[in-house]
Order: C-alpha cells, then sequence, then structure tokens
C-alpha cells in the first residue's frame, strides 16, 4: 500500500513539474493519435455516411462486418501490419518499422471502422423526414446529403472523439510497429509497461494520470456532442 | 386547367393495394381537402403528388406533361410542388437559415433572400422569429414556419397534411388565414388532408373523400361497417352497433353474415317530429350533440350510439326547435340507405 501511496504522490510531483521526459511521451501520444484519428475520419466518415446513405445489396452484411471489425485486436493488427513493413515485406522498402508512421498506419486500421460504424449509426439515427423535407424543398441529391450530414453531425463528432479515445490509449500496435523507442515511438502506454517492466513506478502512475485525465477529458467531450444529437 | 390529372393510378405495399384512382384532376387555383378515415391512402396520394414517390402504376400528368421519373425531372417538379408533412420537421438551426434553405438552393441572391424572409415571417406573424433556433419553437410554431418555409419559395401548389391536427386553436385559425390568403393573392392551388369535416368544408372549393384508398362521391360523415341479418318478415337489417339495426327493404345482393358498408345520406334523415314523406323508416333514439352552421344548411351530430350526421334548412331547424343536448327521435329511411361498393 505504503508504494502505492508513494507512487501517486510522486506522480503528481512529477505531473505538475511538466518532467521532460514525460511531456516528450505525452507528445508523441497526442502526435500519432491525432494523426491516425484524423486520416480514419477522412476516410471512415465519407465511408459510412455512403453506406448509411446508399442502397445496394450487400449493405446488411458490411455493416455486419464492421462491427465485427471493432472488436479487432490491436495485437492483431500490430502483427498483420508488421507482415507488410518489416524488411522482408511488400514494403519494406519504405523502412517504416518502428517509426511514428508505422503506428499509425496500424492505428488508422483500428478506428476506421469504428469511425465508419457510428457515423453509420449516427446518420441512421436521422429521422427520415429531414431527407423527404430537403427533397420537398428542391435539393438535388448531394444538397439533401448534406442536409442529413448535417443533422448528424455532433454523432459524428462523438464517433471521432470514440475512436481517438481508442487510440490514445491502446498499447499492443503502438509496442509491436513502434518498438518504444525513447523520445520518438515511445507513447504513454509503452512507456508505462516499460516502467512497470523496470519496476519503477512513479513515471508509470503519472503517465497514468493524464491517459486518465485525457480519457475523461475524451468522455466529457463525447457526452457533451451526445446530448446535443438529442436537441 | 388542370393542374394534375391523374389516370388508373395504383399503389400497392408487399402486394396490398392502398391506392386504387382510376381518374382524377386537380384544377388549378383550387383548394382540394382530402378527407377519410386513418390509412384510406391520404398521405400516399399526397407523396406521389409531391413526387417524392412513383406510383406502382398509372400516368400522371403535371401541367399537361407526363411525369417521367428520372432525377432531373424530378427536381425540376419538386421546385413547383410543395409537401409540409403533418409533424414538419425543422433543420437544427435558427428560424431565418430554415426559411433561407430553398432559396439558398435556388441562387436567390443574399439582399433578396433577406427582404423574402422578412415577409413570409410577416405573413406567419413571427417577425420576432428569425434568430431563434428553430428546435425551441411550439408545435404551431414549428407548423407555420414550416408552412412559411414552403411558401416563400412561391410554389404552384402547396400539399399540406392535415396542416392543423397537432396545433391549437389560435394557431389553427391562423393556418386557415394563410391558406385563403395565399390561394386568393398568389393563386396557389392547395391540397389539404383533414379530419375536420368542418374545416373542409369551410375552407375548401371541393372535398375528395378516400376511403380504403378509392375516391369515394359520398361525404366522410355517416359511413359505417356492419353484418346483414334475416328478419322475421325477410327483410334485411343491418347490424351497424350492438344498440343500432337498420331495416332495408332487400339484401341488395348480400348474403347473411355478410360484411358491408354503407352510407346514410344525411340530408334524407329527418327528426321525427317534423313531417315524414317516407313509409316505414327505421327510427332511432339519441341526443344532441353539435349544431353547426354550414353554408345554407344547419348541421346536426346525434349520438345514436353511433354518430349520426343530418342536415336540414335553416328554416327547418327554426321550426323542429331542437337545441344541443336534447334527446330525439331521428328516422332514417331506406332509401337514405346507400351500399359501398368494392370492399
Amino acid at each position: 500500500m505504503d508504494l502505492l501511496i508513494d507512487s501517486f504522490v510522486s506522480a503528481i510531483l512529477l505531473v505538475f513539474s511538466l518532467d521532460p521526459e514525460m511531456v516528450a511521451i505525452v507528445g508523441v501520444s497526442l502526435k500519432v493519435s491525432l494523426c491516425s484519428t484524423l486520416a480514419a475520419g477522412l476516410m471512415g466518415v465519407p465511408l459510412g455516411f455512403a453506406i448509411a446513405f446508399g442502397e445496394f445489396s450487400g449493405k446488411r452484411m458490411m455493416i455486419t462486418v464492421l462491427n465485427t471489425l471493432l472488436a479487432l485486436p490491436t495485437v492483431v493488427i500490430g502483427l498483420f501490419v508488421y507482415a507488410f513493413v518489416s524488411r522482408r515485406g511488400v514494403f519494406g522498402l519504405f523502412d517504416l518499422l518502428y517509426t511514428q508512421k508505422a503506428i499509425i498506419i496500424g492505428q488508422i486500421i483500428l478506428i476506421v471502422p469504428v469511425v465508419t460504424a457510428l457515423t453509420i449509426a449516427a446518420i441512421s439515427r436521422i429521422d427520415e423526414r429531414y431527407r423527404q423535407t430537403a427533397l420537398t424543398l428542391g435539393a438535388n441529391r448531394i444538397q439533401t446529403a448534406w442536409v442529413v450530414f448535417r443533422e448528424a453531425r455532433f454523432g459524428v463528432l462523438a464517433a471521432i472523439i470514440a475512436a481517438f479515445g481508442r487510440v490514445i490509449s491502446e498499447v499492443g500496435i503502438s509496442m509491436m510497429l513502434g518498438g518504444n523507442i525513447k523520445g520518438f515511438t515511445r507513447t504513454m502506454t509503452t512507456a508505462m509497461a516499460l516502467e512497470y517492466d523496470k519496476g519503477s513506478f512513479t513515471l508509470a502512475v503519472a503517465l497514468g494520470i493524464v491517459l486518465l485525465g485525457l480519457s475523461f477529458g475524451m468522455n466529457v467531450l463525447f457526452h457533451f456532442f451526445q446530448g446535443r444529437t438529442r436537441v | 386547367m388542370s393542374v394534375y390529372s391523374l389516370t388508373r393510378l395504383t399503389q400497392t405495399y408487399n402486394g396490398r393495394t392502398v391506392l386504387d384512382i382510376p381518374r382524377l384532376e386537380i384544377r388549378k387555383d383550387h383548394i382540394y381537402a382530402l378527407v377519410g378515415p386513418n390509412g384510406a391512402g391520404k398521405t400516399t396520394l399526397l407523396n406521389i403528388l409531391a413526387f417524392l414517390q412513383p406510383p406502382t402504376q398509372g400516368d400522371i400528368h403535371y401541367r399537361l406533361k407526363p411525369v417521367r421519373y428520372t432525377s432531373s425531372k424530378l427536381k425540376s417538379l419538386r421546385r413547383q410542388v410543395i409537401l409540409v408533412n403533418q409533424s414538419p420537421v425543422l433543420f437544427t438551426t435558427t428560424v431565418f437559415k430554415n426559411l433561407e434553405f430553398g432559396l439558398k438552393i435556388r441562387n436567390v441572391p443574399k439582399q433578396k433572400r433577406i427582404r423574402m424572409i422578412e415577409e413570409a415571417l410577416d405573413l406567419i406573424g413571427m417577425e420576432a422569429f428569425a434568430t431563434v433556433p428553430a428546435h425551441t419553437l411550439s408545435g404551431g410554431e414549428t407548423q407555420r414556419v414550416a408552412l412559411a418555409r414552403a411558401l416563400i419559395l412561391s410554389p404552384r401548389v402547396l400539399l399540406c397534411d392535415e396542416p392543423t391536427a397537432s396545433v391549437d386553436v389560435e394557431n389553427q385559425a391562423i393556418i386557415v388565414d394563410i391558406f385563403k390568403q395565399i390561394n386568393a393573392t398568389k393563386r396557389i392551388t392547395i391540397i389539404f388532408t383533414t379530419h375536420d369535416r368542418f374545416q373542409a368544408t369551410q375552407l375548401s372549393h371541393r372535398i375528395l373523400m378516400l376511403d380504403h384508398g378509392r375516391l369515394v362521391r359520398m361525404g366522410y360523415e355517416n359511413v359505417f361497417s356492419g353484418t346483414v341479418d334475416q328478419r322475421g318478415d325477410g327483410k334485411a337489417l343491418l347490424n351497424i352497433h350492438p344498440n343500432v339495426s337498420l331495416c332495408m327493404e332487400s339484401f341488395a345482393g348480400r348474403s347473411v353474415q355478410e360484411v358491408m358498408r354503407i352510407f346514410i345520406d344525411p340530408d334524407k334523415i329527418k327528426p321525427v317530429s317534423m313531417n315524414m314523406e317516407h313509409g316505414a323508416p327505421n327510427v332511432l333514439k339519441g341526443r344532441v350533440q353539435q349544431v353547426t352552421a354550414e353554408n345554407a344548411k344547419i348541421r346536426m351530430v346525434v349520438d345514436t350510439g353511433v354518430q349520426l350526421t343530418l342536415k336540414m334548412s335553416i328554416e327547418a331547424y327554426r321550426a323542429s326547435r331542437i337545441l344541443a343536448g336534447d334527446k330525439i327521435d331521428l328516422a332514417v329511411p331506406s332509401d337514405a340507405i346507400q351500399f359501398i361498393e368494392g370492399d
């Protein structure tokens, strides 16, 4: 118990003293997570919108597959991407393994299904009357789609926030594709795993506090936007 | 000139026919009331007239030209005909931007847009609401803004699905006034659905009655379902309520226990005290629920177990001295009963 309390007190001091190593780790985490979330948003939102708005055969199956991909383990993605970016892989010549780019690629694969599935859910919740109203007021297909998207905007934003929350806290992809290189690919979660292995809890607990703080912030934002969709 | 001409139009869902109209002409500049019970096909017909769904079969001519269901043609048609839903939705933005939507997609210049929106808000008596978020409006205000959002686009035809069903009396009066005003000044053809027979009579030039997807000639009231029975003297007895049976001269080709629908002509029902011209009528006891003046006639609703409507001249009504709440006997002659075919 003393160990926990001592580590917690030291960690709080570390957080408030803005320890350079901790700040660097948080910076790397935020950078890769924001990049992957942005890229996944650019891919997942239009894809989700196209699936939700479109009428085509196999739509239900596609949604089922996407929902299944929500449970994809990070280590499976790590392994999968490793096979492509390692020296012997198809993209080996790009020297991507153990770089931030490799982490971003893996994280994009992780959260594109999250953004897509939640975008579909957000669009599907929009009352059919909005589409009908836009049409009867003379809108063409694109203008009608834009109306529906505008109505679903808070739900889509909530999807992106949920995706960010997923990548900021994942460890498998960052460890397997980033290699936990200090100052370069060491993220909050990989650093915590390392510090735990070393038996040095102070930095691990400090990073845990920052991570929890970020997750809390994400959840507050998520619920704020979820609430707005019910207006 | 006719705005719409419908020929052999049918709409089916999963093999069930919900609309079957052999022929219908909608005349320009007229106000039409579409009445009928729930599930009669009123909303389906409005959606077809708004070009939001194609009919399963049949031809529609709009302003003498056949309607082609291609997306470019539809957009052009939809810009002339606007449907306001029974429970309209406003976009989750301000009232101003709701009104601006249709104008913006028609590339109306900004200054003109602002002026038109101000005029439209003035028409519905909501000048102060331009910057108000639309989702904070009451049901009646929402209905009025939805109406203004449609009218600002100066459609040739305005279709309204139960425009006054979910609003208070004050808003009902405002909406009725708007209809009269835009029909008279802007010569917009209006087709609206309603359950309010009185409103339909007061507001429209013509009432269209839909029943089970078919246009029927008789009025909306006094339509009943019942089973046929045989009386001791061989005459047919139609049971339309556990306590209300009507005697008819013949079975009219129906067999005993067959379910059938009838219409009772309100002009032929008379209070018993009045001089009867028909022999051996059915006499039903009831209490007067409502008495209203309708054009040159008095319309009386009597609860006999079923609600029966009768009409009489103002002179006959004065002579009868019947008041709302009175218990009276009604004579329903057999020639007042008509069978509704095709159910």
